[in-house]
């Protein structure tokens, strides 16, 4: 069942029942009202009548010193039809509670006589003849005698003024429990709305609708659910994107893992079967022995750049406060035996918080990709500087330069821009990817400029040592 | 006439492969290391069969592709990509034959010869000195004088000659000829090609190849 249907069902019911009450009592309140006025009238009533038997009584001309029972019923008779309306009915009993007079119909048993003596008036509601009557009884003492005077009062209308007033109050309860089960469902419906609106929206996200949202339409505690649904929608989109990244960056890799170790083992394979199963001239048997090897070594090569990667990727490494002299002197002394390169070194000492061999692995893949990209002669700069945020190395070349839609892809493992090129200087399309992996270890990464034919200046910061971190601090202080 | 082979592939110790096996077997080869060039040299030349990378410099091998259809010239994809999925690709796009790196020489040649055989752009006879198959037929001759041979006689012969002067592994015997059937006696081989001898009269030329197999020599 719909929650609307619910709040609208409860609703219901408890309007249901309170107006049912209400109504009961009310009609009920006034019946009693009307119902206890009638009887202090038929009182009265009652009271006038014996008076009026009294006096009566008194003006008999006195033949006997006792009231006669003829004489009674004469009184009686006469009483009856003084009145205004002839519907007044009376009975009249002697000391021993026998009727001496009953006006037609008067057909009550004797109960209430029973319990009329001297000193009380009493009265009762009956049921007679279809129509109810207040039952009155009083004692007259008329000469000597005491006798009981008994009155009938119609009060049907009574009753059914209160039947009235339920069947009125009963129309009047269905329509407006009609009305207010419109209302209701209005009121229910758009109470639940935020709720329809996120059970769409869960139900979008669950059929991999992610950037499906639910609209708030409230500001109440489910419009909060809402933006707290949303949020979470939000955080979730984000999470599965970096999954999928993730998923196809996996995929990628793989893809091109495969790629790169099935061409130099195509090409092993090849020749070793050829080797094996032909009779080959001298000149084919150098050629295929030494495309297995330089085949072979390219297997090597990329395997060890892999474990490279999978080592920084997973292992701890160690930080230490390293001299930046110290790497650009190494660096130096790695490439000074490479003469057909101009490399111009400029650099800040200072102290950065660094894995030493880590970063001087960086800083040689991206020299020799450098190398690679440009022409003999041609200038290689090296700097290093202080900055803001910590320190910064560039490296920057002249050569070929990267074309920009490449730029994005060539930290990706095994791209190569040129694989002939990169081939021929025994690339694996790994150094970058390299670096990238090493570089997020240190929470920085490369920032790569490229010009197509005029050059490349790749550069990254570092964190500074612990010292100079806490000087810049102090003088940030003073200043 | 020379059948005429274009082998385009990014990487020269592969295209270097592929051209001293099938130049072995007698076809002229030609490799571009480029889908650019490549589309070159289709269009200025004409060749009787096309191996195609499909991870090319230039342009991919689908875009060369697009360039060899309307020429109706027979390519076979030479990938590393396994995946079903790029194996149809190729073969929706037309490719006659794919070949999955990496790949036996005995394979290359194999699928070669089919698809050549298919353009009838090869002989539908294979000859060895005076032997001469009929590939269609399924006969066999020795100087004009027919040859009964069984199934997997014909199928051995059919390999040596196909494979001439290469030395061929008693496995990759077995798998071409004899499939996935159960051999129970590994002289079965032996057995087979000692009957081919006898009936050719070739006890000089089907070699025993120490530790390997054997070699069907024949003077180039």
């Amino acid at each position: 069942m719909k929650f609307s249907s619910k709040l609208l069902l409860c609703t219901m019911m408890v309007m249901a029942i309170a107006l049912g009450f209400s109504g009961f009592y009310f009609v009920n309140y006034v019946f009693e009202t009307s119902l206890f006025r009638e009887a202090g009238q038929a009182l009265d009533e009652n009271s006038i009548l014996c008076f009026a038997f009294e006096t009566a009584a008194l003006n008999v001309p006195a033949k006997y010193d006792v009231l006669q029972d003829n004489t009674v019923e004469q009184i009686a008779s006469n009483l009856e039809n003084s009145g205004q309306n002839t519907s007044r009915m009376l009975r009249l009993s002697d000391e021993e509670k026998n009727t001496l007079y009953a006006s037609d119909g008067f057909e009550t048993d004797d109960a209430l006589l029973k319990q009329t003596d001297a000193s009380t008036k009493t009265y009762r509601t009956i049921y007679l003849n279809g129509h109810y009557y207040i039952q009155t009884g009083n004692t007259v003492n008329a000469l000597d005698r005491v006798l009981y005077l008994e009155t009938l009062r119609d009060v049907s209308e009574v009753f059914s003024e209160r039947e009235m007033g339920f069947r009125v109050y009963r129309q009047v309860t269905m329509i407006i429990l009609v009305l207010g089960t419109l209302a209701m469902y209005l009121i229910s419906s758009l109470l639940t709305k935020p709720i329809r609106q996120l059970t769409r929206a869960t139900k979008q996200m669950a059929a991999g609708d992610y950037d499906y949202r639910a609209k708030k339409v409230s500001s109440d505690e489910l419009g909060q659910l809402t933006l707290d649904f949303n949020q979470m929608a939000e955080a979730l989109e984000e999470n599965i994107g970096k999954l999928q990244d993730e998923i196809q960056a996996r995929e990628d890799f793989v893809g091109a893992f495969a790629h790169e170790l099935k061409t130099p083992l195509t090409a092993i394979i090849g020749y070793a079967d050829m080797l094996r199963s032909r009779r080959l001239d001298e000149e084919k048997s150098l050629l295929s022995a030494n495309y297995i090897y330089t085949e072979g070594k390219r297997l090597e090569a990329m395997s060890i750049r892999l474990l490279d990667i999978m080592v920084t990727r997973h292992g701890q490494a160690q930080f230490q406060e390293v001299q930046t002299g110290y790497l650009f002197q190494y660096l130096h002394d790695m490439f000074q035996n490479k003469e057909d390169m101009e490399f111009v070194y400029a650099y800040d000492e200072a102290v950065v918080w660094a894995e030493g061999n880590l970063i001087i692995t960086v800083l040689i893949n991206l020299l020799d990709n450098a190398c690679k990209a440009s022409e003999p002669g041609s200038t290689i700069e090296i700097r290093g500087r202080t900055v803001r945020e910590g320190y910064c190395f560039t490296v920057k070349d002249y050569g070929i330069g990267i074309a920009e839609k490449e730029l994005e892809k060539i930290t990706q493992a095994f791209y190569m821009v040129d694989k002939s090129r990169s081939r021929s200087r025994n690339g694996a399309g790994l150094g970058l990817a390299l670096c990238a992996e090493i570089l997020a270890l240190h929470d920085s990464s490369l920032q790569i400029e490229s010009t197509l034919g005029k050059g490349t200046c790749i550069s990254f910061v570092l964190r500074k040592g612990l010292q100079e971190r806490c000087d810049d601090i102090h003088e940030e202080i003073h200043d | 006439m020379m059948i005429r082979i274009l082998i385009v592939d990014d990487e020269k110790p592969i295209c270097d492969l592929i051209d001293l096996n099938l130049s072995a077997s007698g076809y002229h080869c030609t490799s571009v290391q480029d889908g650019l060039k490549a589309i070159d040299l289709i269009e200025k030349d004409s060749f009787d069969l096309i191996l195609l990378d499909i991870m090319l410099p230039g342009a991919d091998g689908y875009d060369v592709m697009d360039y060899i259809r309307p020429l109706k010239i027979p390519v076979i994809f030479i990938t590393a990509k396994h995946e079903v999925k790029d194996r149809v690709k190729g073969l929706k796009l037309g490719a006659d034959d794919y070949l999955v790196k990496p790949f036996d020489v005995v394979e290359l040649v194999a699928r070669v010869e089919a698809v050549l055989r298919r353009y009838n752009k090869t002989d539908k006879q294979l000859s060895a000195g005076d032997v001469v198959l009929d590939l269609e037929g399924r006969r066999v001759s020795k100087a004009g004088k027919q040859v009964v041979l069984t199934n997997k006689e014909f199928g051995l012969l059919e390999l040596f000659m196909q494979n001439k002067n290469i030395a061929l592994f008693r496995e990759t015997l077995y798998e071409k000829v004899w499939g996935d059937e159960y051999i129970s006696d590994s002289r079965t081989l032996d057995l087979h090609v000692q009957r081919l001898r006898k009936k050719l009269g070739w006890e000089q030329n089907l070699v025993a190849v120490y530790k390997v197999g054997y070699r069907l020599e024949v003077p180039q």
